[in-house]
């Protein structure tokens, strides 16, 4: 069959229908409210009854009223004509921008904590709708953490990993504080990871060359140096920023390495309040 | 107790060689910071072999010596000031200049 305009979507329409205990009365309770009798059709013994006063029963509001008292071995139920029920399912794609509310997002619930790296948003790619998780819009592993208290007595010439205990944030505890300090990211990604040691020969006149390095799995993948060969100094903070990529199960730790003149030791400075020696690291997003 | 890098740097003297540490080194010490001290991480120096343990223990002795008198050596180097100035205090009075070296050295005896 042909249509002037678009096809109307058909559905199945079911009426709402109520069965009654039956007992020796003539008044009984309808479910729903109603104008008159003429909105059921009331059947008993399966045999439809005529509405309408002086007939086999009236109706009004929920009242149902009969004309002659049931039986308990009767059986009894009406339905609603007036009260169809209908559920109609949108035809897939049917659904388009012009019949979705602008409060779509924010009639909803607003979530009061950052979402968790599961849970997902809607994006568009290239104009077709598609669920992603909130994590890769979440610069997260990522920690940083400084030195909270001086590392002493250090050998000379030695790249001594530098033991930062004391964590500003660990998301996703991904850096152990108090027993490798090192930063294991576990999940695959690329990563910003930068650090800095306030290092001191403990003499003036006494540096020579301050270091600071970068390790992944064990060797050295970024260096930063100070040199002061040709005018020896006493304290330098050699800073270190390196982009690299991480597997699942990769490591990084922060070294650092002082040359004395007189062949002492040395030491990385810590503060319970004022960061001198830190080793922070996040996930780059986006690339 | 003589540090590590003092005691291969005694060891590559005694056998005519130079070590290096840092970041243009031909010797890196590595400390794990896992309560086993400094070790060799890895020995770069050319036609010598990299010292065993009780090698480097010998030189225990003589490195301390020699930390001793690099302090020393710090001690006077910053006692004589800056070689601009010494060379002004030199063309004035060279011999005041001697007498107050001498002094330095004399109270900041070496091993």
């Amino acid at each position: 069959m042909a249509y002037i305009g678009p096809e109307p979507a058909e559905s199945f329409t079911s009426f709402a229908t109520q069965e009654f205990s039956t007992s020796a009365t003539t008044s009984y309770t309808l479910d729903h409210a109603v104008a008159n009798e003429n909105e059921i059709a009331l059947f008993v013994n399966n045999v439809r009854q005529q509405p309408g006063s002086g007939k086999a029963y009236t109706a009004t509001g929920t009242a149902l009223t009969l004309s002659a008292a049931t039986a308990s071995t009767d059986t009894m139920y009406c339905v609603f004509l007036g009260r169809a029920l209908q559920t109609v399912t949108p035809a897939t794609n049917s659904i388009t921008a012009a019949m979705v509310g602008n409060d779509l997002i924010s009639g909803k619930d607003a979530l009061t904590s950052a979402p968790a790296s599961t849970d997902e948003l809607l994006i568009s790619d290239a104009g077709t709708i598609k669920r992603i998780d909130a994590q890769f819009f979440q610069s997260t592993p990522a920690f940083h953490a400084f030195l909270s208290a001086d590392q002493d007595s250090l050998s000379d010439a030695a790249t001594v990993k530098m033991q930062i205990n004391s964590e500003t944030y660990d998301s996703g505890t991904v850096y152990d504080n108090s027993s490798n300090y090192r930063f294991t990211p576990g999940v695959a990604g690329k990563y910003f990871i930068y650090g800095a040691a306030l290092i001191s020969s403990a003499a003036s006149a006494n540096l020579r060359e301050a270091e600071v390095y970068i390790y992944k799995n064990g060797s050295s993948i970024g260096k930063s140096t100070f040199n002061y060969v040709d005018q020896y100094s006493q304290v330098a903070t050699p800073t270190i920023s390196i982009v690299d990529v991480a597997d699942d199960n990769d490591y990084y730790e922060l070294y650092a390495q002082l040359n004395t003149q007189n062949s002492g030791n040395w030491k990385a400075l810590g503060d319970s309040t004022q960061q001198r020696t830190y080793f922070g690291a996040y996930k780059i997003i986006g690339v | 107790m003589a540090s590590l890098a003092t005691k291969i740097k005694l060891y590559c003297e005694a056998n005519s060689k130079t070590v290096s540490f840092g970041s243009e080194g031909n010797v890196h010490i590595q400390d794990d910071s896992n309560g086993q001290g400094p070790y060799i991480k890895t020995w770069g120096v050319s036609g010598l072999d990299k010292p065993t343990d009780s090698q480097l223990a010998s030189y225990e002795t003589a490195g301390n010596t020699e930390e001793s008198n690099n302090a020393v050596r710090a001690t006077r180097k910053k006692l004589y000031g800056d070689i601009g100035d010494q060379l002004d205090e030199i063309y004035k009075d060279i011999d005041a200049w001697k007498a107050r070296i001498k002094k330095i050295k004399d109270d900041n005896p070496k091993e």
